[in-house]
């Protein structure tokens, strides 16, 4: 019997369905057949995937639903079957003994491939957001920018924090490579997104308690040990601690966190607003803090697996500085720039004063650091770069802010050796470079040039050319490796040699950015509670490196109104040369709100739940070649955004038919077909009319179905509805043609309301009361006794019905 | 014996009623063995032998409802072959259908014709009021395809008689199986039918005396072009592709290819007129018999934008269920005019022949399947139009004008 046979039988006459994960019920005739040389057994008639579904083959489809007659119209899950001429679609073909099926081949991978391109190639829509993509923490930036223009700051804090837990700190330091990606920027200028999340980072530390992303889970009874209280290792603490883990932090300082109070100057980030916000980690269960304690020197990993911590975090950072390797650089006046951030952080007396004159070098964040505190200081400061600005690690906005303040840069220049006088050193010699061929990081090399030294006279010398991690424990620690660069090797799971030691931050990956730090420790976080939940730790690897590689696919940008980006108030920069002041000022609520609303929101809803993308992912479709050609290559239909549950993006449709298919045959209602010829057939409504002129019943099934974000189910915005209990007979009638049973009967025959999809039936009182009401808070309701009863309440008339009176 | 040895379609002096109830007498396996002996095969363009279809459709039938289509549809503009013997011989194809009929043991059938077509229509209308008396309990009803190219395809078609949109069915089931209201169905071409009572009334032996050991009989072809007499003409299968062009009088100036097949078919250079108008053959030259038309194409003509404006054409007709049809036809033609506007690249040509393989292996029916000949004849059969225009960044022939200033370009993903 042939698929399209079953399907048209009789519903009491058709064989019972066969689920594709279930098991093959007794009494249904099966044969064998055999797939990529494995015995598999089917049922006769049944599709060829259904029995590959089954036994476990994955078989790419896009437009197959087991409830569905089968379409072939995707040509995803196409097969090669012996004696066929051509790969058959194993959706449609049906299972016959002897069969000799091949799913998986190069050829097939191949052909698959140009399918997908095909599709992606008009498939007129956003993937992800690229400024998701880029950051490395992956934080839902629309998301918590759409919450944020809409006035849920703490809903949105709360969203940031699902992966990013110090949201005020990263808005100040961050070096945002999610705006360099910001599709804004392509129309007029990018969304500034750090200042926005830094907006809600600042209100949760005027929260008695900060917010979290989630309850914080019950109690699981392990202990991790996190050693290094930095931005690596209070996040991974903050995620274990959330996940129920009791976590103790150690760090080798007094105080918690690491480079960013030690490195960090104050004029970029307050310290009593760090600690404010580091805090929240504090306030969760089960969490402790021990300042002053060093690994190697106050204990051992050894020691704290046998003092019952069950999976240790390494975030120790890199704290040692680089050495020059040139002649006088042991000199007094020459020092060393991580101790000179730290001694100045903590209020010690350090080598520079007013008047002095200091020699900066290097290009990274380090670098500008220790030259704008000099500066700030009092100090006249030179920074010595051998390549070019362009080459420089800092953010540009940090050399042009330096600049600005005072301090003279000096590029092509590498050191020679330090002069000496009296003892101390002087000055330093430098000799001029030109940039050569691109060296392996892709940055041309510098090569010197005869004869073009040259002498900078100073007093002190603060060479700020990279750090490594300090391993002065490493031989005491058995099981774990380091490489050459003296950091410490970890695998996709960030778990190092030694199973249950995890490892992340600069003293993994030598030295990075804050954000990549924290984007570890969320992930050694994760990882850290698979572990101790048991799991294989190579699958966790795996699926971390799956997750973590989501590609945008797609790049349009539709028009906005232009809008620029709404400044911020930054401290004048005559101010900044004698203050530690903290530049950066921040957003207020209304530059936040009206900075969040310019996001082009270019992200689809249905990323990550896509199918097309997925296998697209699958297939390897890092690039496709039908891009940018004439318009008429492509389409661009209208949105429907007319319908109340459903939203239809017809830029998103791969004309798969599944919602053709389960409209017209398993809901009856049959809104949906073909329109149109060849290159331009599209499935829509007739004459593509707004899905509410047709027979629509708002079930869902198709956005259920659709393997893309062509039809989604809508999101509802918070509403309520009028209800005038005053007219209002009790008929009944409205919870019998409610088709999402919104609204409900009561034994005693009484309307009463249920939140469903967020909209609320009140009665005329509350509703006035509701009128000033923000989503995010509770309903306010006149009687505030009722404060504590779950709402909503039944609606009950203030007194018994008219007719009984 | 044979009282003409013409055998030609057009001109057959023949009582095709007498033939009909000849056939209606025939055991229907007697009947399916003389079709069989006579190595009809399918005037559609597939050549598949009619008898297996007749035999498979009354074994599904099995007793049953089976219908019968006969598809004078004519999908390929250029080749009007059916209305032309709808016109000429209309009784032919309503006594084939009834012949047909006999043997599968279908009492429905419908003649599948053009809705422009109205002049054969109105022919056929008039032959089959004339004939309804004799044809008994078969009925037999004229049904409008909805235009176009792909009206004519044969799943397609079975679509449009369930009062749906004219798409492709991913076959097996075939028709013979499960066709029109998921019973048995015989979908064979006016053209095929109508050799059924010269069949029926000379026997296996006469009808093979014309054409070749594998596909006997006569084919009407239409040679179109660039030919001193464009028009239909009824030649005997083998007949080579050269003397088809002198019986049209020859090409109008110099001949540089022969376009064999209708719109999906491939182009042959002016060297292979001694290629055989055959299934076979033609097969083996690259190209079908398709559609039979035979378009002449002369030297003041670019292969390159030939191609193009033939995969418009396919973008533009195809039923847009197919991933690799719909999206594949438009992005080839894309590369085409990329090629023939002079932005074409030196790896657009492995490019092609990379599509030209999708096209083949993942199409759903033989629209996207016959396609690729296009792109697989022009390039091997012409590679100088390709070479020219890629990397002398001319026309050979000084015949074309950019279409696009932008070519596709590969773009990465970050």
């Amino acid at each position: 019997m042939s698929l399209l046979e079953r399907y048209t039988q009789p519903a009491e006459s058709q064989l019972p369905t066969v689920s594709h994960q279930g098991e093959i019920p007794a009494g249904q005739p099966t044969c064998s057949i055999t797939i990529d040389g494995t015995v598999v057994t089917a049922v006769v008639g049944e599709a060829i995937l259904r029995a590959a579904q089954r036994a476990g083959f994955n078989v790419p489809t896009l437009c197959d639903d087991e409830k569905l007659a089968p379409a072939a119209a995707c040509r995803m899950c196409l097969v090669e079957i012996e004696g066929y001429q051509r790969p058959m679609p194993s959706c449609h073909l049906p299972a016959e003994a002897g069969m000799k099926i091949t799913s998986a081949s190069d050829g097939l991978f191949a052909m698959r491939k140009q399918n997908l391109e095909y599709i992606l190639s008009d498939h007129n829509a956003y993937c992800m957001p690229p400024c998701q993509v880029g950051c490395p923490t992956h934080i839902d930036i629309p998301g918590y920018l759409e919450l944020m223009a809409k006035g849920q700051h703490v809903e949105a804090a709360r969203l940031v924090k699902e992966v990013l837990p110090f949201p005020y700190a990263l808005g100040l330091v961050c070096p945002a490579p999610c705006q360099e990606v910001c599709r804004r920027g392509l129309v007029e200028e990018e969304i500034a997104i750090r200042q926005c999340h830094g907006y809600g980072g600042e209100l949760s530390l005027e929260m008695e308690q900060a917010p979290t992303p989630f309850p914080q889970e019950a109690a699981t009874g392990k202990r991790v040990a996190v050693i290094g209280a930095g931005p690596a290792g209070l996040t991974a603490a903050y995620y274990s601690a959330l996940k129920g883990h009791a976590v103790t932090v150690f760090d080798m300082m007094e105080k918690q966190g690491g480079m960013l109070r030690y490195g960090i100057p104050e004029y970029r980030l307050p310290k009593v607003k760090l600690d404010k916000e580091l805090n929240s980690v504090w306030q969760l269960r089960d969490t402790e803090f021990k300042g002053g304690m060093k690994l190697g020197r106050d204990f051992t990993i050894d020691d704290l697996f046998a003092k019952g911590y069950d999976a240790v975090f390494l975030g120790i950072g890199a704290w040692s500085s680089n050495e020059l390797r040139i002649p006088g650089e042991d000199l007094p006046g020459v020092i060393e720039a991580i101790s000179y951030l730290s001694q100045n952080a903590s209020g010690d007396p350090v080598a520079v004063g007013q008047g002095s004159r200091v020699v900066v070098m290097g290009g990274g964040f380090t670098t500008f650091d220790c030259a704008r505190t000099s500066r700030r200081l009092g100090a006249d400061v030179t920074v010595v770069y051998r390549r070019s600005r362009k080459e420089m690690g800092a953010h540009y906005t940090e050399v042009d802010d330096a600049e600005h303040e005072g301090i003279k840069l000096e590029f092509f220049a590498a050191p020679m050796r330090i002069v000496e006088k009296n003892g101390r050193a002087a000055g330093v010699e430098f000799q001029r470079m030109a940039l050569g061929e691109p060296d392996a990081s892709g940055r041309r090399r510098p090569v010197p040039i005869e004869g073009s030294e040259f002498v900078i006279d100073c007093d002190v010398v603060i060479p700020a050319i990279g750090q490594v991690p300090v391993l002065d424990w490493y031989e005491g620690s058995p099981g774990l490796r380091k490489t050459r660069r003296e950091t410490i090797v970890a695998n996709g799971a960030l778990m190092t040699d030694r199973p249950g030691v995890f490892s992340g931050g600069d003293c993994q990956m030598g030295t990075v950015t804050v954000i990549q730090a924290v984007a570890q420790g969320k992930l050694a976080a994760k990882a850290i509670d698979r572990y101790l939940a048991g799991d294989d730790m190579n699958r966790v690897a795996e699926e971390i490196r799956a997750e973590e590689e989501v590609p945008e696919l797609i790049d349009i940008v539709p028009y906005k109104p232009e809008e620029p980006q709404v400044r911020m108030p930054f401290l004048p920069f005559a101010d900044r040369v004698k203050s530690f002041q903290l530049i950066e000022n921040g957003y207020d609520k209304a530059a936040a709100e009206k900075e969040a609303a310019r996001c082009l929101q270019c992200v689809c809803p249905d990323a990550g739940q896509c199918d097309l993308q997925r296998l697209s992912l699958e297939h390897g479709l890092t690039e496709n070649r039908f891009h940018r050609a004439e318009p008429v290559d492509y389409h661009d239909y209208e949105y429907d955004f007319s319908h109340d549950f459903i939203l239809r993006d017809l830029n998103k449709c791969i004309n798969c038919t599944q919602c053709v298919r389960i409209c017209r045959d398993v809901i009856g209602a049959n809104c949906y077909g073909l329109m149109g010829g060849g290159y331009d057939s599209i499935v829509t409504t007739p004459w593509n009319v707004s899905l509410s002129y047709t027979d629509c019943v708002s079930c869902g099934a198709c956005a259920e179905t659709c393997p893309t974000g062509a039809l989604m189910m809508r999101e509802r915005d918070l509403q309520t509805y009028e209800l005038d209990i005053v007219r209002c007979i009790y008929c009944g009638d409205c919870v019998e043609v409610c088709p999402h049973g919104a609204l409900g009967e009561t034994p005693n025959f009484e309307l009463s309301t249920y939140q469903r999809f967020g909209v609320t039936v009140l009665a005329k009182e509350e509703l006035a009361a509701a009128r000033n009401w923000k989503p995010s808070e509770h309903i306010p309701l006149a009687d505030e006794s009722q404060r504590s009863a779950i709402r909503p309440p039944e609606i009950r008339p203030p007194g018994p019905p008219r007719w009984n009176a | 014996m044979p009282t003409s040895t013409t055998y030609r379609v057009l001109d057959l002096e023949i009582n095709a009623a007498h033939e009909r109830d000849r056939a209606r007498a025939m055991d229907p396996h007697e009947l399916i063995a003389l079709v069989e002996a006579s190595g009809l095969r399918g005037r559609g363009g597939a050549g598949f032998p009619l008898a297996r279809k007749l035999a498979a459709t009354r074994t599904a039938a099995a007793g049953g409802s089976a219908y019968l289509v006969a598809n004078a549809y004519d999908a390929d503009p250029g080749s009007p072959l059916s209305r032309t013997i709808l016109l000429r011989r209309p009784e032919l194809v309503i006594e084939g259908l009834a012949i047909a009929a006999a043997a599968v043991g279908a009492t429905k059938a419908y003649l599948y014709v053009h809705p422009e077509a109205t002049t054969a229509r109105a022919a056929a209308e008039k032959a089959l009021e004339e004939r309804r008396a004799g044809l008994g309990d078969l009925q037999v009803e004229i049904a409008l395809g909805p235009g176009g190219f792909m009206g004519g395809e044969e799943s397609a078609l079975l679509a449009v008689l369930e009062s749906r949109r004219a798409m492709a069915r991913q076959r097996p089931p075939y028709p013979a199986t499960q066709g029109l209201l998921a019973r048995p169905t015989l979908v064979a071409s006016a053209e095929t039918l109508a050799a059924l009572p010269l069949i029926v009334r000379d026997g296996a032996e006469a009808f093979r005396m014309v054409g070749t050991a594998a596909s006997p009989g006569t084919k009407l072809v239409s040679v179109t072009g660039a030919v001193a007499s464009p028009g239909i003409y009824e030649v005997a299968l083998g007949t080579t592709l050269g003397d088809i062009l002198a019986r049209a009088g020859g090409a109008m100036g110099t001949l540089k290819g022969l376009h064999v097949g209708g719109p999906t078919g491939g182009i042959l250079n002016a060297t292979r007129t001694g290629v055989a108008l055959d299934y076979e053959p033609l097969k083996a030259a690259g190209t079908h018999l398709g559609s039979a038309q035979i378009r002449v194409i002369a030297n003041d003509v670019c292969i390159v934008h030939e191609a193009a404006k033939l995969f418009g054409y396919l973008a533009k007709e195809n039923c847009g269920i197919c991933v690799p049809c719909r999206v594949g036809t438009k992005r080839v033609q894309g590369i085409l005019e990329g090629v023939y506007s002079d932005l074409g690249r030196d790896d657009d040509l492995p490019w092609l022949a990379e599509l030209a393989d999708h096209l083949d292996q993942f199409s759903l029916c033989g629209f996207g399947i016959t396609s690729a000949s296009i792109i697989r004849t022009t390039v091997s059969e012409f590679p100088d139009d390709y070479r020219r225009h890629i990397a002398d960044r001319t026309c050979p022939t000084g015949s074309c004008s950019p279409a696009r200033s932008r070519r596709y370009e590969t773009m990465a993903q970050p």
